[in-house]
């Protein structure tokens, strides 16, 4: 079981450097189709952000920002907002992940539709990745044992 | 200007190996987690130099700065290891 750091140096520099980490994902997210990134490497530099503030401030404090029951929502989230996308292509009369189709809701031109479909699976991947990154990460390192105030 | 840091780059890509033999032979656990450490910020180097060599270093800043953020959380997810196992 990971316990938390008292050193100073390491939880200062944690504390300053999660909410950079997570700006930099979504920089990935969001410039997928012009720098070398996407979902799911996005998805990953979260969950690395979450695994810093694991093993640095231990499992329960990072249980009272991201809970079980969270991490449940977010990876079905991630996978809804995919499947969710392709199926709206195909009840606008296209193909899986047709994302042409997807102009005839949004109003704007198909090569636009197109980006922003692509943008809306990669923000689903990210979900998907963040939560299962971290998720993977906490089991093993918990030995597979709920904590003791988590029992419901 | 490009050969000049393509010799660079070179001249670091050995400079790796120097380091991995501390990373592979060095006496005891901590003079392998600096090694690597150490290696990770060279990783860094090659990267953004290569990025000058190719022509396209505002790509290469975004992998670098990945690699410098996974390098920092990796060495720290180590030494809490070695902290956990007592015995090393």
């Amino acid at each position: 079981m990971i316990r938390s750091s008292e050193d100073i140096i390491i939880r200062t520099v944690s504390r300053v450097l999660v909410p950079f980490i997570q700006l930099f994902a979504l920089y990935v997210i969001a410039h997928g189709h012009y720098s070398p990134g996407g979902g799911f490497q996005g998805g990953v530099i979260l969950g690395a952000s979450l695994v810093l503030l694991l093993i640095t401030y231990g499992p329960k404090e990072t249980r009272r920002h991201i809970s079980e029951k969270s991490v449940t929502v977010f990876s079905s989230l991630g996978v809804l907002i995919y499947s969710g996308i392709g199926v709206i292509c195909l009840l606008l009369l296209g193909n899986y992940l047709d994302y042409g189709k997807l102009s005839g809701i949004l109003h704007v031109a198909p090569a636009e539709a197109r980006a922003l479909g692509i943008l809306g699976i990669e923000i689903g991947v990210g979900f998907t990745v963040m939560a299962i990154m971290f998720s993977i990460f906490f089991d093993i390192s918990s030995g597979g044992k709920p904590p003791e105030d988590e029992k419901e | 200007m490009s050969t000049f840091f393509l010799v660079i780059g070179l001249g670091l890509c050995i400079l790796v190996f120097f380091v991995l033999y501390r990373v592979v032979f060095g006496p005891g656990v901590f003079n392998r987690i600096a090694a690597i450490s150490a290696i990770g910020t060279k990783t860094l180097i090659i990267l953004l130099i290569m990025g000058f060599v190719y022509g396209r270093v505002e790509m290469f800043v975004d992998i670098s700065l990945v690699y410098a953020l996974l390098n920092f959380i990796g060495v720290l997810a180590a030494s809490k290891f070695l902290e956990m196992e007592k015995e090393l």
